[in-house]
């Protein structure tokens, strides 16, 4: 089995990159590869908790939390996310925050990348 | 020891979107990834201006003093200071009627001893082909 | 190199797929580039479906438009997530989300 790192820097609300990157990383994790997500630039919103579900916004606090049960290690950029005044006080627990370098660092024995850009 | 090597390929226009001041900001980390990392394993990142991305590369650029943001192209030389492989598109320079005397090339202010290169598409794609992972921008 | 390429929306406002010469080409269509699988203009397919490449259309994405298998492209194959995460490991060696 292999490793798969997604990086994601679109927001949670405002487009369905997110979502996709969630699912993808679901599907990896079910066929046994490890998976490293990283989120950075407005995609630092998917790292706060409490996340209130509405059916007219994604809402991924659910999946993501059963995720990272299995497995899925999350991380946001530290920087990216203090930008937008997301401290590490209202950060889902689970998800590390760290500086840029951690996802290059994720990428050095990564099978796949997949770098889902912004819009 | 061994060494991962990541391509950052940027293709869009700066300022309206933070994605392409994201991509050199993740390149420049590779400078500092050294401490996830076993003794003399290494990441390395090359960068690419491709299509409307090469607008990133205008020199001149005033973001600071009208937004107070720092410049893209402060950025760029950040990333010839740290010797980072910084390719142009010259097929898409052209296509904007810009020359080498419109865009960054050096970072001689910083002390850089590397300078952008202006190349042919087809040295872009040979870079991308050396690459390990591509991240498109 | 073996690229797959992810095309998210229907608008293009890239060109590199036109600049990419891999040596074998995979494209996955999600999100609103299923619409190239499934859309005519003018009684014209997508020219995107005109590159020398093994396509394919999530079908999540597709259902979540109002689209099924029937509606899609004879060149596109249906696919899941699942093949998804296969085709990445074990069809191409890079990727790119264009």
């Amino acid at each position: 089995m292999g490793k798969l790192t997604i990086g994601c820097f679109a927001s949670l609300i405002g487009s369905m990159n997110l979502d996709f990157a969630v699912k993808l990383s679901g599907a990896a994790l079910e066929k046994g590869h490890k998976v490293d997500l990283w989120v950075s630039g407005n995609a630092t919103m998917l790292s706060i908790e409490k996340q209130r579900e509405f059916k007219d916004y994604s809402s991924l606090e659910k999946p993501l939390k059963e995720l990272m049960e299995k497995g899925l290690k999350v991380t946001a950029c530290e920087a990216c996310a203090e930008a937008r005044g997301y401290h590490k006080e209202n950060t889902m627990e689970g998800v590390q925050r760290f500086s840029m370098d951690w996802y290059l660092a994720s990428t050095f024995d990564a099978d796949r990348v997949l770098h889902i850009g912004g819009e | 020891m061994a060494t991962t090597k990541l391509g950052f390929v940027v293709q869009r226009p700066p300022y309206k979107s933070e994605n392409p001041k994201l991509a050199l900001t993740h390149a420049i980390a590779s400078q500092s990834v050294e401490i996830y990392l076993e003794d003399g394993d290494l990441v390395t990142a090359d960068i690419a201006f491709v299509g409307d991305g090469v607008l990133n590369c205008k020199k001149d650029q005033k973001a600071l003093e009208t937004y107070g943001l720092s410049s893209t192209e402060s950025h760029i030389k950040m990333s010839l200071l740290l010797d980072l492989n910084v390719l142009v598109c010259k097929e898409d320079l052209e296509k904007f009627g810009m020359t080498e005397n419109d865009i960054v090339i050096d970072a001689e202010e910083f002390g850089a001893e590397v300078e952008v290169k202006v190349v042919p598409f087809d040295e872009i794609s040979k870079m991308m082909e050396e690459m390990n992972h591509l991240l498109f921008f | 190199m073996k690229l797959v390429a992810f095309v998210s929306d229907y608008r293009m406002s890239v060109d590199t797929l036109d600049r990419l010469k891999p040596e074998k080409l995979g494209i996955i269509l999600v999100q609103n580039g299923v619409y190239h699988a499934t859309t005519k203009e003018n009684g014209n397919p997508s020219s995107l479906l005109n590159y020398s490449a093994d396509y394919f259309v999530l079908q999540e994405d597709l259902e979540t438009r109002g689209y099924t298998s029937s509606d899609v492209d004879g060149k596109v194959k249906v696919i899941s997530l699942g093949d998804v995460v296969d085709l990445i490991f074990n069809d191409y060696e890079k990727t790119a989300w264009l």
